[in-house]
C-alpha cells in the first residue's frame, strides 16, 4: 500500500501556464567583470615562422642566406614580448589608455567604477 | 605586496590615465622587492667609450646627478675586458676556481692565435691572406655568431602526447645556448688532448661556420623545421 493514501498528501499537480516568473538573480548587470575568459595564447610569429622554415628548406639550412627572413622572425618575436610586458604591467595596476580596444578585465573595472551603470 | 599597491595606487590615482607606454614607464620605477638600492640607483658606465659615447649623444644628462649602483668586481674599464668572454669564463667555471678558467680560455686564445698565423703564412694568395682572421677575439665572436640557434624545441603535452614544439627564444637564451655547446663540444675529448686546445679548435670550426656546434645547431633547426606543424601549440 502507499504511503500517500494513508497520509492524505496530494500528489504533485502538473504545472498550470503560466508559469509565475521567479528571479533568483538579479535581473540587472554586475558593476564589475570576471577576468575568467581573459586568457592570451602565447603563439606569436607563426607567419614569420614559415617563412624562415621555407629559406631554410631552400638553402639546406644555411643562414647567412636567409638573414633578412631571420631578423624579421626575431624582431616580430622581441615586438611581442615587449608589448606582452607593457600589457602585463598595465593589467596588474588597471592603467587605462585612450584610444585602447581591448581592454583587460581589470581595465574595464577601472572604467566601470568611473562611470558605474545606472 | 598589497601595501605596495596601495601606494601605487594612491599615486597613481591622480593622473591614471598615461598617453602612451612610455611615459607609463617612465613614471613607474618597478624594483627588486629586496633590492639594496632604491628605484632612483642607475647602472654604472664602466667602459670610457660607452662614456664618451654617452658624452656626445647628449645621453649623460640622464643619469649625471643620480645616484649610481656600485660596479661589480669584475666590471674593468681594462682594453682586455670583454662582456662575453666574462660570461663564457664564468660558464667554463667550475666550483668557483675563477683564476683557472680564466686561464683555460687565455691558453685557448693563445692557441687559437697560433692556429689562425700558421694559416696566414700557409696561404699564398694574398687577397686570401687578409681574409684570415687573427685576432682570437673576433674568432671567438664570429664563432658564438654562427652557433646561436634562432629557435629551441619544448616538450608540451595536448591529449596525452608529448609534442615537441618549435618556439622562439631571446636573444639571451640563444647566446647561452651557444656558449653551452661551444664548452660541451671542446669536453667531449680524448683525456690525453688539454681542454683549451680542443676549445680552441672548436671556436676556429665554428667561426668558419663548420665543426660540431653548427651541426648541432642546424641539426636543431632541421628538427624545428620537421616538427613546425606543431608550432601553433604553445602554452595556452
Amino acid at each position: 500500500m502507499r504511503l500517500n493514501c494513508n497520509l492524505k498528501i496530494p500528489a504533485r499537480v502538473p504545472q498550470k501556464e503560466p508559469v509565475p516568473f521567479k528571479e533568483i538573480l538579479p535581473l540587472r548587470l554586475k558593476e564589475t567583470v570576471s577576468g575568467k575568459g581573459d586568457k592570451t595564447s602565447d603563439v606569436a610569429c607563426l607567419h614569420e615562422m614559415s617563412i624562415m622554415f621555407a629559406c631554410f628548406k631552400n638553402n639546406e639550412f644555411n643562414q647567412e642566406l636567409c638573414s633578412k627572413e631571420i631578423s624579421s622572425f626575431q624582431n616580430c618575436y622581441k615586438d611581442f614580448q615587449n608589448k606582452k610586458n607593457i600589457k602585463k604591467r598595465q593589467e596588474q595596476k588597471g592603467i587605462l589608455i585612450p584610444g585602447e580596444k581591448n581592454l583587460t578585465h581589470k581595465q574595464l573595472n577601472t572604467l566601470l567604477r568611473r562611470f558605474p551603470p545606472q | 605586496m598589497a601595501p605596495l599597491n596601495m601606494v601605487f595606487g594612491s599615486v597613481l590615482r591622480k593622473n591614471i590615465i598615461f598617453n602612451n607606454a612610455e611615459v607609463l614607464y617612465k613614471r613607474v620605477n618597478l624594483v627588486n622587492a629586496y633590492s639594496m638600492y632604491g628605484p632612483q640607483f642607475v647602472e654604472p658606465v664602466y667602459k670610457k667609450d660607452k662614456q664618451e659615447s654617452m658624452y656626445e649623444s647628449g645621453e649623460i644628462e640622464n643619469i649625471l646627478h643620480v645616484p649610481v649602483k656600485a660596479a661589480r668586481v669584475d666590471a674593468t674599464c681594462s682594453v682586455f675586458h670583454d662582456e662575453l668572454v666574462r660570461k663564457f669564463t664564468n660558464l667554463v667555471m667550475r666550483d668557483g676556481r675563477k683564476i683557472l678558467a680564466r686561464e683555460l680560455i687565455e691558453e685557448a686564445f693563445e692557441k687559437i692565435k697560433r692556429i689562425q698565423l700558421q694559416r696566414y703564412h700557409s696561404t699564398e694568395d694574398p687577397e686570401k691572406k687578409t681574409s684570415v682572421l687573427t685576432d682570437p677575439l673576433k674568432i671567438f665572436h664570429a664563432a658564438l655568431a654562427n652557433s646561436k640557434p634562432v629557435l629551441q624545441l619544448t616538450p608540451i603535452k595536448r591529449g596525452g602526447v608529448t609534442y615537441q614544439v618549435p618556439v622562439p627564444i631571446t636573444d639571451k637564451r640563444s647566446q647561452f645556448l651557444a656558449m653551452k655547446w661551444i664548452i660541451l663540444a671542446a669536453k667531449d675529448k680524448d683525456p690525453k688532448v688539454h681542454f683549451p686546445e680542443k676549445l680552441a679548435w672548436e671556436l676556429v670550426d665554428a667561426a668558419g661556420n663548420q665543426g660540431k656546434v653548427v651541426k648541432k645547431k642546424q641539426d636543431l633547426h632541421r628538427q624545428c623545421e620537421a616538427n613546425r606543424a606543431y608550432a601553433h601549440y604553445r602554452w595556452s
